[in-house]
């Protein structure tokens, strides 16, 4: 396919444009799908955190950040259920927060023990096996320069109460606005003022050998009052709350979408405009007795290797992009299966662009070649 | 001279269709002999370059027949008619048709490519047949730093490399200067007469005539007597 390259590559700026245009589509596929891949994660981080089997949940509660409370009487009925190893509850609450200088922010104070997972963010002590430092709160990274924290730990107060940063924890950043604030349960309790038996969730424990779903359903059945999710259904449920029904989360899905159908369009175009600008070559071809599948190798050919070029340059520099951008936008993250992800459509776009190529350039009469 | 294997019987040819469509060819029959050059002569609009669209298997034309090495191409299929001109076809455009982005010599070797030809076999051939049309020093020029004369002589090294038994030349000296022009028909009829191959030319010039066994003259789609 010495011709299908050397077209390419005897117009080096129309070959760099093309490209150019190709690496567009891939840029803007890579970026609005970390975005959306990104707040997919930040929806249910917290969800994910824990490796409980279940979650009980208040009635009709969309997400995990738009919490209610439960009654104290679920956590011991749950209990009481054959199959059911431990419940474990969690706290979540818009409470406030004061820096040492006397400012006033808004945080979401998240409040669990140690059993409801070992990734949980919590203010472990030390060499303890375990035990939670008392008066402590967790904060991610992104969110130090907003509650100003100089310096770790540093003492602050929430809702009244005496509380200190014991440390920074990294990929639990909120997108509400309110940055997340770890504590133990019993802390969490304390400073929200609502006490132990008011959980926003009970998370279940299943004991080995019993079948999740079938747990699942006694607690649903013993408790119609609330929800019963698995962890995969819950954080599904958070995800799509957050993606479908609120307006950000439909924007990202759109722009997405978006990103999408303009690197179809931008490769189609430019794919195209390749084939017509070559249409007199192709005539000459057919009257060289070339065959259909000759002329069309050609095509595809030079689709592939747009596609080839655009593919490395979009994803070599949507990926720095991203991590650029994660200084405004904690919770962007490009997943590495998102690049094939990304570049399949591609090449599929490619190939569909010079479909209608190759039916323009098998078309072309080949008694052109007679006029000059 | 010794037999023809390219002749059309009958051949008419209408361009367009309803009030506005024009009779191109009108109930031409010519026959071709091998071994020689022909020369289609006629003004403008005389359907000279119909003939030779007909002739090269790029026009089916709607009533008469077109033999080809004793086939009928008129009932060939288009993938059909495409492996004929392959086979047994070679075509030389006024505009001479090379592609931009190879150089001489791989222009000359993109004709075996299309037939799945390649390698070093392939690119030496190339290389002798350029040799000999006098080529030799710029075999590795591209068409856009080569003079007329020079691109017809690749076009004609293009149309060598396949060996074919007819080969169709449309307006073959029309963009080039006398000399060139002269050296382009010297080549072709000595190709005719020293590989006995059937050359059928279409031009506007005259002089071209002393080249050629046999000349044929064209006025509104039909052959005349004598050229005008």
């Amino acid at each position: 396919m010495r011709l299908a390259l050397r077209n390419l590559l005897h117009d080096p700026t129309r070959f760099v444009v093309t490209s150019l245009g190709v690496a567009f589509a891939v840029f803007l596929m890579i970026f609005q799908g970390s975005l959306l891949i990104g707040f997919f994660g930040a929806a249910a981080k917290v969800i994910d955190a824990t490796d409980t089997d279940l979650w009980i949940a208040p009635r009709g509660v969309v997400c995990f950040d738009f919490a209610a409370t439960l009654d104290s009487r679920f956590r011991e009925i749950a209990q009481g259920i054959s199959g059911v190893e431990s419940v474990n509850p969690i706290s979540v609450n818009f409470v406030g927060y004061q820096i040492p200088d006397g400012q006033h922010r808004t945080v979401v104070l998240i409040g669990a023990d140690p059993k409801v997972g070992l990734r949980f963010p919590l203010p472990y002590l030390p060499d303890s096996g375990g035990a939670l430092e008392p008066e402590a709160i967790l904060v991610d990274e992104t969110n130090v320069p907003e509650l100003e924290i100089d310096a770790v730990p540093s003492a602050v107060e929430i809702n009244g109460r005496r509380a200190h940063i014991a440390g920074i924890v990294h990929g639990f950043s909120s997108f509400l606005g309110s940055p997340y604030v770890f504590a133990s349960y019993d802390d969490a309790a304390r400073y929200s003022r609502l006490g132990r038996q008011r959980a926003a969730y009970l998370t279940v424990r299943v004991a080995r050998g019993y079948d999740v779903a079938a747990v699942k359903d006694k607690l649903a059945l013993e408790l119609p009052e609330v929800d019963v999710w698995t962890h995969a259904q819950f954080e599904r449920r958070s995800q799509w709350y957050w993606v479908g029904k609120t307006g950000a989360g439909a924007a990202i899905l759109t722009a997405a979408v978006l990103a999408f159908l303009i690197g179809l369009v931008l490769v189609s175009q430019t794919i195209y405009a390749t084939t017509m600008e070559h249409l007199e070559e192709f005539a000459t071809l057919k009257a060289l007795g070339a065959s259909k599948r000759f002329t069309a190798k050609i095509v595809l050919t030079q689709a592939l290797v747009f596609c080839a070029m655009g593919g490395v340059v979009g994803v070599g520099s949507a990926i720095p992009v991203v991590k650029l951008a994660q200084n405004a936008v904690a919770w962007i993250y490009t997943p590495l299966w998102l690049v094939p992800v990304v570049l399949l459509p591609s090449l599929l776009m490619c190939m569909l662009a010079s479909i209608t190529s190759i039916r323009t350039a098998l078309s072309v009469e080949p008694a052109k070649v007679f006029r000059v | 001279m010794s037999d023809c294997i390219l002749s059309v019987h009958g051949v008419h040819v209408t361009m367009g269709t309803g009030e506005t469509s024009v009779r191109a060819l009108s109930d031409v029959s010519l026959s071709f002999p091998a071994g020689a050059v022909t020369l289609i002569m006629g003004p403008s609009g005389s359907g000279k370059t119909t003939l030779l669209a007909v002739l090269g298997c790029l026009l089916k034309p709607q009533v008469g027949s077109v033999m080809v090495n004793g086939t009928d191409v008129t009932a060939a299929g288009e993938e059909e008619r495409a492996r004929i001109r392959r086979d047994q076809i070679g075509f030389i455009f006024q505009s001479f048709r090379l592609f931009k982005a190879l150089t001489a010599v791989e222009n000359a070797m993109l004709a075996m490519e299309i037939s799945g030809k390649k390698g070093p076999q392939v690119r030496a051939q190339a290389e002798r047949i350029l040799e000999n049309l006098g080529l030799s020093e710029k075999r590795h020029l591209k068409p856009d730093e080569l003079s007329g004369g020079e691109k017809q002589r690749v076009a004609i090294a293009r149309v060598l490399m396949r060996e074919p038994k007819i080969i169709l030349a449309d307006e073959p000296t029309a963009s080039l200067d006398s000399q060139a022009g002269e050296r382009i028909t010297r080549i072709l009829r000595d190709i005719a007469e020293e590989q006995q191959r059937t050359v059928v030319m279409v031009s506007h010039d005259e002089w071209l005539a002393r080249f050629a066994e046999k000349v044929v003259g064209m006025h509104d789609g039909k052959v005349v007597e004598p050229p005008i």
